[in-house]
């Protein structure tokens, strides 16, 4: 099964009360009406330099100085 | 995970959160990823991916779900990243990649395997 279906069947499953998946459907139309709609393909990411989970300091072109990145943005462990 | 190293590639993740309260110290040590805490938003922003919680999921997050933002990402922080997922070149360039506000909307990682495959196959050739 795809990640999209079971993440839908578990959305699905939560059985969220009416007004709560109100609340949250307008909070995602607001993000969408924000315009923070990322990067688009072809376009360049733009370098950082980050702390990671050992303090150190890591930068995005070093990364890619030893190959392909995949670059993820999760909002939280929560 | 395993796939997309053992095709070369490397996995970077980023998050609002402080850089302390993410992981157990084994965790720290062992995970073969950067997790990295973007603390002040600046690369959230960068990557046009930045939004403040409206006041209406705060409470809702406050009041029904116990969930406090701030004790993840500090003081003030009621700032998320739009969840994205991209697949960079060696140049930097994104070869493939989504964004979605809606959050239980994920990249399929078939896709990012074939993107990481695509790329890999043009430097062989």
């Amino acid at each position: 099964m795809s990640l999209k279906k079971r993440l839908a069947e578990f959305d699905a499953s939560r059985k969220r009360p009416p007004e709560v998946v109100a609340i949250l459907r307008r909070g995602i139309d607001y993000v969408r009406e924000s315009g923070a709609a990322g990067l688009r393909i072809g376009e360049r990411a733009p370098d950082f330099t980050l702390p990671n989970q050992r303090g150190e300091t890591v930068r995005l072109s070093d990364h890619l100085s030893r190959g392909p990145v995949v670059l993820n943005f999760y909002r939280g462990v929560w | 995970m395993e796939t997309i190293r053992s095709l070369g590639a490397d996995l970077v993740a980023i998050s609002p959160e402080r850089p302390d309260n993410t992981l157990t110290m084994a965790e720290k040590h062992t995970i073969p990823i950067d997790i990295l805490s973007d603390a002040t938003s600046e690369v959230m922003k960068k990557y046009r991916l930045w939004f403040a919680v409206p006041a209406e999921v705060k409470a809702l997050y406050l009041e029904k779900f116990g969930l406090n933002l701030e004790k993840y990402n500090g003081a003030g922080r009621w700032e998320l990243p739009v969840p994205a997922t991209y697949v960079l070149d060696r140049d930097g360039i994104v070869r493939a990649g989504e964004a979605d506000p809606d959050y239980t909307v994920r990249m399929e990682p078939s896709d990012i395997v074939a993107a990481i495959r695509n790329i890999s196959g043009n430097l062989s050739r």
